[in-house]
């Protein structure tokens, strides 16, 4: 057997009191593709941290080895120097500069007088792009391009450091499918060229299509590290969570009573550019119904459910009624007034408050209904917060918990806690599941049939098609802001809600 | 988190405290009643001020108008009694009103028209500064003190005779501790962590001894000042609102993520411009409390206070982008300030000197909390 080209041996990492890493082992062969699965919280940030000095050597027990050499890092230089790169899910790049700057950002090539020698800068770059099968311009503003292209950017970047080691964490997060298509090719590519991956991912479809080995983390330790072919989907899922999952997705349904919201018609326009982003959409939603809206990113999924909620957009035509009587665009005070409510996708960014704590961020959305005079009634908002922080089994020490400080999957029960507090009639979850771990996931869904039990109606938005096959009763596919089909869960098959999805394209 | 802070508002208390060492060492009479009075009244002005700072700063807006304002708010008021021989009450009600009119109408245009406040304020800066010198025309106007229903000038002159200062004393006293009795028996209701009673004990047994001595010492001069009961007014009044109102709470929800509270249901508008309608209150009584304390209304009333305002927020902890910040921070910070002021006055330290130092004790602030937070 080679000798593997990383090795972990007994790392153990404690923050404090907590464990975030106990004795945990793992080896890279070189020119292998290898993925760390595990749930949020299991570790592996913390893992991915030590292996590129963020955690200083020294800061954690065991030994970390490159090439059979204890390496001891320090600082991101030296694993860089070391021939490690690190993706992160958040992107690292300056939005105003372009495409040729940020990939030799901090490494400027110069010229003989000592300034940067921006001839050289475009052909190396041109050249790079081009090995890799990118077609950009690398006089491109970075700003300008897509979150996928942006992501593949960061790649090249981390290659043009002559890489042999590379860490992706969750990359694809933000991507969409034909971006992860090429994404994927992408890491096919490297793996002939001989560069190891390792790479970080929730989508376990992916991690099948493109790991010789699984190495599965829970609760700070390695579980097991299996060849990829020799283990299933289902085994992963089961050493993820530490039991046995019967059903992903167990939408429980209910006959629909009366129709909530009806939308007829709708056409809206983005208040900046002059044209039509939602065209002629029509659609209602019952009561105990889950309506899950499909698409490829682009198509105006968030739109409709922002401009639903009075956040997004001008109406050009249309008509929206809430229980039977008209609704004039709005704000979102309105909409919550009128029994709506929405958890958005990027919770960070439009849902929470990070610097304050778990029972602020739960009751901001309900505060005129906790006042007394002009006081907030403090006692009825800690026995709000306390059911719903019961109820969602939110993971923390108590209500002051700072948002910030909770994993993923936590924080967005924190959000759809914020939104249940409003009590809405209808509930618009638009992406509840991105990002958070399979664990998680359940209790979200069981939620959703929890409310649409009680006789709510939810409108839910999923990339993810299984998902949204599996959670909803009806689905309506947008195309490029129309509408490209709807199915019942009878006849949703993929490859027609793709086709759908590409109807107006 | 918590241990976080604590280390950082301990920094603040022992600065303050080195520079109290300072001064009484590097003065004579910086301990004497006498000047601890004075300075009591300087920090009513400054604290009163940057505690209606504190309410813009939160959503993460800012007010540069606030100096020119407290010249121009204090001028009408002191032409309206003094040359037009107006009831000082009356006059002073006139000025909060042209006060809320002028900072609503600031509010309204960085909201709906989506102008930074920065630029609306320095414009506001520039304005009331010309309208300042417009409506005293140019000269001083003395504010005339003597008579005794001159209620602008009794704003720095009026103190409460020694026995009322002992009464209110023990008012606050019983006030203090009923009410650390009902946090904790609140608190325990609503399921979160109570403090050890040691803990409870100590906190209240500490600002009790802080009320004490400082009643001490004012009592020994003339008497608790009238300004100093205006600045614990407001500070309570500043410190509920922020803390117990729904609109205390937008306000952190504002500047700690603006899009999330308009997704929240929040009217970020109105709560923006409600909260520079009350800096505008909170400008016309620092307007009167400085005119009168510094005896006339000339052109140089107000220079530079919304620095010296700024300033006392950042150092107590406020941070500029909004969302962090509370009026115990700014109480403090805006004692350091009013001590350094207070302190080189005594020292008879150049004017240019001044600037310098209060320059460098705000930078430094801004770095010991850069410092911190990054641990």
């Amino acid at each position: 057997m080679t000798q593997p080209i990383l090795e972990v041996v007994g790392l153990t990492k404690r923050f404090g009191s907590i464990t975030a890493l106990n004795n945990v082992s793992f080896d890279l062969r070189a020119g292998e593709v290898h993925a760390l699965c595990g749930e949020n919280g299991a570790g592996k940030s913390t893992l991915i941290k030590c292996l590129s000095g963020i955690w200083p050597a020294g800061s954690y027990e065991g030994e970390i080895k490159v090439n059979g050499q204890v390496a001891a890092f320090h600082t991101i230089r030296d694993t860089e120097a070391a021939g490690i790169a690190v993706i992160y899910q958040e992107l690292a790049l300056v939005r105003e500069m372009t495409v040729a700057e940020n990939i030799f950002l901090g490494a400027e090539p110069t010229n003989r007088w000592g300034g940067i020698d921006w001839n050289k800068i475009y052909t190396d770059a041109h050249r790079l792009l081009n090995q890799y099968g990118l077609h950009l311009d690398p006089a491109a503003r970075v700003g300008d391009l897509g979150i996928g292209e942006q992501q593949l950017i960061e790649i090249v970047k981390a290659l043009a450091k002559d890489t042999k080691i590379l860490l992706l964490d969750e990359p694809t997060a933000a991507l969409t499918e034909s971006e992860v298509e090429v994404l994927l090719n992408i890491i096919r590519d490297l793996r002939k060229r001989g560069v190891t991956c390792v790479y970080i991912s929730h989508k376990l479809d992916e991690v099948f299509a493109i790991s010789d080995r699984i190495t599965v983390l829970r609760d700070g330790t390695s579980i097991s590290t299996k060849d990829a072919a020799a283990t299933s989907k289902s085994d992963v899922i089961q050493s993820m969570v530490g039991r046995k999952i019967e059903d992903l997705f167990p939408r429980r349904s209910t006959t629909p009573k009366e129709i909530l919201l009806k939308v007829s018609a709708l056409s809206v326009k983005d208040e900046l550019e002059d044209r039509l982003k939602l065209d002629n959409i029509s659609f209602e939603v019952r009561a105990g119904e889950v309506l899950g809206i499909g698409g490829l990113m682009g198509a105006g999924r968030t739109e409709l459910v922002m401009h639903l909620f009075g956040a997004f957009g001008e109406r050009a035509a249309g008509e929206v009624q809430m229980k039977g009587k008209a609704m004039p665009p709005c704000t979102p005070s309105t909409a919550i007034a009128c029994g709506m409510m929405l958890v958005s996708e990027d919770r960070k960014r439009f849902g929470l408050v990070l610097d304050k704590d778990i029972g602020f961020n739960q009751s901001l959305a309900s505060l005129s209904s906790l006042k007394n005079g002009i006081f907030v009634n403090q006692l009825k908002e800690a026995n709000r917060n306390w059911d719903l922080f019961k109820a969602l089994r939110i993971k923390a020490q108590g209500l002051e918990t700072i948002v910030g400080t909770l994993s993923g999957g936590n924080q967005q029960k924190v959000v759809l806690a914020k939104a249940l507090m409003t009590e809405p009639d209808v509930i618009f979850l638009d992406e509840p599941t991105r990002g958070i771990d399979v664990g998680a996931k359940l209790e979200v869904y069981e939620l959703i049939n929890q409310l649409t039990a009680e006789g709510k109606a939810v409108v839910l938005v999923s990339s993810e098609l299984p998902e949204l096959m599996g959670m909803s009763d009806r689905i309506l596919v947008l195309s490029s802001g129309k509408i490209g089909g709807e199915f019942t869960s009878a006849n949703a098959q993929q490859h027609l809600i793709l086709e759908a999805a590409m109807a107006h394209s | 988190m918590t241990q976080k802070n604590s280390i950082r508002n301990y920094s603040i208390a022992i600065g303050l405290i080195l520079t109290w060492i300072f001064f009484s060492v590097a003065t004579d009479n910086f301990l004497s009643a006498r000047n601890l009075s004075m300075l009591f009244i300087e920090l009513a002005v400054t604290a009163t001020l940057a505690l209606g700072m504190f309410l813009v700063l939160l959503p993460g807006q800012i007010d540069l108008s606030v100096g020119s304002g407290v010249g121009l708010i204090g001028g009408i008021a002191a032409v309206l009694i003094f040359q037009h021989q107006w009831n000082a009450v009356a006059a002073m009600a006139v000025g909060i009103a042209v006060a809320v009119v002028l900072w609503t109408l600031m509010g309204a245009l960085i909201t709906k028209q989506r102008m930074p406040a920065f630029v609306i304020t320095l414009g506001g800066l520039l304005i009331f500064k010309g309208f300042f010198w417009k409506v005293i025309g140019n000269e001083t106007v003395p504010v005339v003190a003597g008579s005794g229903d001159n209620a602008l000038s009794l704003l720095t002159t009026f103190y409460l005779p020694p026995k009322l200062g002992y009464v209110l004393l023990a008012v606050l006293a019983l006030l203090i501790v009923i009410n650390k009795i009902n946090a904790r028996k609140q608190r325990a209701a609503y399921g979160f962590q109570v403090e050890s009673g040691e803990m409870s004990f100590l906190k209240v047994f500490i600002t009790l001894q802080v009320l004490l001595l400082a009643i001490l010492i004012m009592n020994q001069f003339r008497g608790v000042p009238l300004a100093v009961l205006v600045l614990g007014v407001i500070t309570y009044l500043v410190y509920v609102i922020t803390s117990h109102t729904p609109f205390g709470r937008y306000l952190y929800a504002i500047g700690g993520n603006h899009e999330a509270a308009v997704l929240s249901g929040i009217p970020v508008d109105k709560v923006i411009i409600g909260a520079y309608a009350l800096l505008g209150v909170i400008v016309a009584i620092t307007g009167f409390m400085q005119t009168a304390y510094s005896g006339a209304s000339t052109t140089t009333i107000g220079n530079l206070m919304e620095l010296d305002a700024i300033a006392a927020c950042v150092i107590g902890g406020t941070s500029l982008v909004g969302g962090r910040g509370n009026v115990l921070g700014v109480l403090i910070g805006a004692l350091i300030m009013a001590t350094l002021l207070n302190g080189m006055t005594l020292m008879a330290v150049s004017p240019e000197t001044k600037f310098i130092a209060r320059g460098a004790v705000l930078a430094l602030a801004v770095w010991l909390d850069v410092y911190f937070s990054r641990k």
